[in-house]
C-alpha cells in the first residue's frame, strides 16, 4: 500500500516536473553518444562492408559481389596468414599472463623495495610503442646489438646473427616485443586483483595450515579469475590488431613470416590501393573477434558463476 | 582440550610497544574473553596466540607444551575471524572441508567431520549454498564449523560478531555459549563489547594499553574492580566516578566529602589514607537511588526505556553523572534531582585510581 502511494507520489513529480515525455528525454540523453559512435564506428564500419564488395582502388569502384571473398577463401597465403595469427595471438597473450602472473606475485610479495620495482615495471607501457620498438631494433641488430653480441661472447654463433632477418627467429623476436611492451599493463592489473583479496583469507588458510603454493592456488587464483579471463580477452585482442611493433621492427618480413592479418590488411589497402580486398579482409578480422568476444563472454559468464561468491 | 598459558608476553612493533610483559594461565574447557578499548592489543594478544604474529619475547604453552616457535597449525588452535574469512568462490561445504583439504584427509572422513559440524551449527541444508548466498548470522556460522572440522585444543575467535546486528548479537551470544557448552572446549574470545564479555566469559582479561588490568570472573570484576579503568569500563552505564576529599580514615573505612559537602562513610580499607587525601567515589548508575541524602544532580537527557529510565545529567561543577532509576520515576528533562546511594554499593579509589577493598560486597566465588 505504502509503496503505491509512494509510486503515484513519484508519478506526479515527475509529471509535474517536466514537460517533455520520459521516453523522449532519455533518447535525448544518449543522442551525443548515440552520435559520436554513429560518425566514428557505424559509419566506418557500414562503408567497410560495402567497399569489401567492391573492386576499389585509385580509379574507382566496381561492384563484384562476394569474389573478393571467394579470392581470399581460396588462397594459401591467406589461410596461412590467418593460422600465424592466431599462433602469434595466442603465444603472446599466453606468455604476456603467465609473466604478469608471476610478476604481479612477486610485486604483492612483502619485500623491501617493492613499491621501487612497482614503478620500474611501467616503462615498457608507458613509453611511445615506437620509441620502445626502435630500442628492440637496436638489440636485434646483428653488428650493433647487444643480444647478437653477447651470443658471439659466449660463443652460441660464430659471426652477427640479424635476428630479424631469418623467418624464424624474425617472428619470435617481435613476439618477444609485443610481450615486452604487453606484460606491465597485464601485471598490473593482476597486481590490483591480488591487492584486493583480503588478507583474512590468507590468514585463515595458513592457521589451517596451508602453504604457499596451495594459498596460491586455491585462493589467489580464483579469486582474481574474472581479472585474468578480462585481461586475456583485452590482451588477446590488443595482439590481434597489434601493428606498431611488427611494422616497425620487420613491416611484415621477412618474407612474410611476421605477416598477421592486420599487417595484411594495410598492404594490401594502403600499400597496393586494393581497397575492396583489404576491406574484405578487414571485415573478416571484424568477424574473427565478434566470435572470438562471443566465447569470451561465455567463458566470462561460466567463470563468475564458478568462482563467484553466488550474491544475486 | 588443553590449558593455555602465556608466560611474560612482550610484543613491539618498531619502536611502539604494544603488550608489556603479560602472563595468563587458562584452564582447560574455560571460556576467556579478552576485553579492552581499541587498541588495548587485545587482538594482537590472539594473533600471538595463534602464531599468525611472533612475541618479541615470553612463551606461549598449550597444553603444557611450548608452541612459541611453532607454525599455526602445529599449535592444535583453531581461529574465526571478525570478517569470518569464508572463501568466496567456496561452497560451505568446501568452506568448511578447507582445512581438511590442506590435510589430505580421506573423502570418507572429511564428510563424516564436515556432516557433524553442520549438524551443531544447523547448516546441513545449506552445504551446497556459496557464502554470498549466507545471512550474516549463518556465515558466522560457517566460520565456526570451519574451526570445529579440526578439532582443535584451543578455539580463537577476533570480535566475531561486530559484523552483525544487535538483534543478531544477542542470538549468536547465545549460540556460542550453548557451543562451548556442546564442544567443552578451551575459548579465548576477543571483543571490545564488555556486554559480550560480561555474558559469555568464564573469566575475563581487561586490558588497556597493552596491560592486564584484571583477570577474573565477570562478577568479580562487576563488584572488585580493581582499578579505575575496570571499573568504568565494567557495567553498562558506565560507573561514575565523583571527586570526594578523605575526612577520617582507618583500617574499617573512610568518611569522606563529596562534591557539594555531602559526607558518607564508605566500608573500605582504608588503611593507607589519610585525611584531606584527594580521592574519587565510584558509584554505578543501577545502585543510585532517588530522594536520598546525597548529590543534586541536573537533568539534562531523560531515557525512558519501560522498565528503566536513565538519567543523563551534570554535578554542580559541570561533571557528568549518570543514573539508572525505575521506570515510573517523577523526573523531568530540564529539572534537578537529589540522588543518593548506600555506602556499601560505593567504591573507592586513591589518588594512582586503584581501588580500596569494599569491606561489605558481596563475596565472589
Amino acid at each position: 500500500m505504502t509503496e503505491t502511494v509512494g509510486n503515484a507520489l513519484v508519478q506526479e513529480r515527475r509529471a509535474k516536473g517536466s514537460a517533455i515525455p520520459e521516453s523522449l528525454f532519455g533518447w535525448l540523453l544518449i543522442a551525443p553518444a548515440m552520435l559520436f559512435i554513429m560518425v566514428i564506428v557505424a559509419w566506418p564500419l557500414a562503408e567497410t562492408i560495402r567497399l569489401s564488395f567492391m573492386e576499389a582502388g585509385l580509379g574507382g569502384e566496381e561492384y563484384v559481389g562476394l569474389e573478393n571473398y571467394q579470392d581470399l577463401a581460396s588462397s594459401r597465403r591467406f589461410h596461412q596468414t590467418v593460422v600465424r595469427t592466431f599462433y602469434w595471438m595466442f603465444l603472446s597473450v599466453g606468455l604476456k599472463l603467465v609473466l604478469g602472473l608471476i610478476g604481479a606475485t612477486l610485486l604483492n610479495a612483502a619485500v623491501p623495495g617493492r613499491s621501487l620495482f612497482r614503478v620500474l615495471v611501467m616503462p615498457p607501457w608507458v613509453i611511445p610503442m615506437a620509441i620502445g620498438c626502435i630500442g628492440w631494433l637496436w638489440l636485434y641488430n646483428g653488428y650493433f646489438g647487444v643480444l647478437s653480441g653477447t651470443m658471439q661472447w659466449i660463443g652460441l654463433t660464430d659471426g652477427p646473427f640479424e635476428f630479424l632477418a631469418h623467418k624464424r627467429s624474425a617472428f619470435y623476436s617481435a613476439v618477444v616485443t609485443d610481450v615486452w611492451v604487453g606484460t606491465p599493463m597485464v601485471t598490473l592489473f593482476f597486481l590490483a586483483a591480488m591487492q584486493g583479496v583480503p588478507k583474512d583469507l590468507y590468514e585463515a588458510a595458513y592457521v589451517d595450515g596451508a602453504g604457499r603454493w596451495y594459498r596460491f592456488r586455491r585462493i589467489t587464483i580464483p579469486q582474481i579469475m574474472p581479472v585474468i579471463v578480462s585481461m586475456a580477452l583485452l590482451s588477446a585482442i590488443f595482439t590481434f590488431n597489434s601493428f606498431e611493433i611488427i611494422w616497425i621492427l620487420t613491416e611484415g618480413g621477412p618474407r612474410g613470416a611476421t605477416t598477421t592479418l592486420i599487417i595484411d590488411t594495410y598492404k594490401k589497402a594502403i600499400s597496393n590501393y586494393k581497397f575492396g580486398e583489404g576491406a574484405a579482409r578487414a571485415v573478416i578480422i571484424v568477424v574473427l573477434l565478434g566470435v572470438f568476444s562471443l566465447i569470451y563472454l561465455f567463458f566470462l559468464n561460466k567463470v563468475n558463476r564458478h568462482y563467484g561468491s553466488g550474491k544475486k | 582440550m588443553a590449558t593455555l598459558d602465556l608466560l611474560s608476553i612482550s610484543k613491539s612493533f618498531g619502536a611502539a610497544k604494544v603488550l608489556h610483559d603479560i602472563s595468563l594461565a587458562i584452564e582447560d574447557r574455560e571460556f576467556v574473553v579478552f576485553v579492552g578499548p581499541s587498541g588495548c592489543g587485545k587482538s594482537t594478544l590472539l594473533r600471538i596466540i595463534a602464531g599468525l604474529e611472533e612475541a618479541t619475547s615470553g612463551q606461549i604453552m598449550i597444553g603444557g607444551e611450548d608452541v612459541s616457535a611453532a607454525p599455526p597449525v602445529e599449535r592444535g588452535i583453531s581461529m574465526v575471524f571478525q570478517s569470518y574469512a569464508l572463501y568466496p568462490h567456496l561452497s560451505v561445504y568446501e568452506n568448511i572441508a578447507f582445512p581438511l583439504r590442506v590435510q589430505k584427509l580421506p573423502q570418507v572422513e572429511m564428510d563424516e567431520r564436515v556432516q557433524r559440524a553442520a549438524g551443531i551449527l544447523q547448516l546441513t541444508d545449506k552445504l551446497d549454498l556459496k557464502p554470498g548466498q549466507l545471512s550474516g548470522g549463518q556465515r558466522q556460522r560457517v566460520a565456526i564449523g570451519r574451526s570445529i572440522v579440526r578439532n582443535p585444543k584451543v578455539f580463537l575467535f577476533d570480535e566475531p560478531l561486530s559484523n552483525l546486528d544487535a538483534a543478531l548479537r544477542g542470538d549468536m551470544r547465545v549460540e556460542l555459549s550453548q557451543l562451548h557448552r556442546q564442544l567443552d572446549a578451551t575459548m579465548v574470545y576477543v571483543t571490545h563489547d564488555q556486554v559480550e564479555a560480561m555474558t559469555m566469559a568464564d573469566r575475563i582479561v581487561v586490558l588497556n594499553g597493552g596491560r592486564v588490568e584484571q583477570f577474573g570472573t565477570p562478577m568479580e570484576l562487576y563488584h572488585h574492580p580493581r582499578t579505575k579503568f575496570v571499573a568504568s569500563f565494567i557495567g553498562q552505564p558506565n560507573m561514575n566516578l565523583v571527586p570526594a576529599t578523605v575526612v577520617a580514615a582507618d583500617a574499617s573505612g573512610a568518611k569522606v566529602a563529596l562534591e557539594g559537602g555531602h559526607e558518607m562513610v564508605l566500608p573500605v580499607a582504608a588503611g593507607t589514607l589519610s585525611s584531606g587525601d584527594k580521592v574519587e567515589v565510584g558509584i554505578r548508575p543501577e545502585h543510585v537511588e532517588q530522594d536520598r541524602p546525597g548529590l543534586d544532580v541536573a537533568v539534562n537527557v531523560l531515557e525512558r526505556l519501560g522498565g528503566t529510565s536513565i538519567v543523563y545529567g551534570s554535578l554542580q561543577d559541570g561533571a557528568r553523572f549518570c543514573a539508572s532509576l525505575p521506570g515510573d520515576a517523577v523526573i523531568a528533562e530540564g529539572g534537578s534531582v537529589h540522588l543518593g546511594v548506600a555506602p556499601e554499593a560505593c567504591h573507592l579509589f586513591d589518588a594512582s585510581g586503584d581501588v580500596l577493598r569494599r569491606t561489605s560486597a558481596p563475596e565472589i566465588q
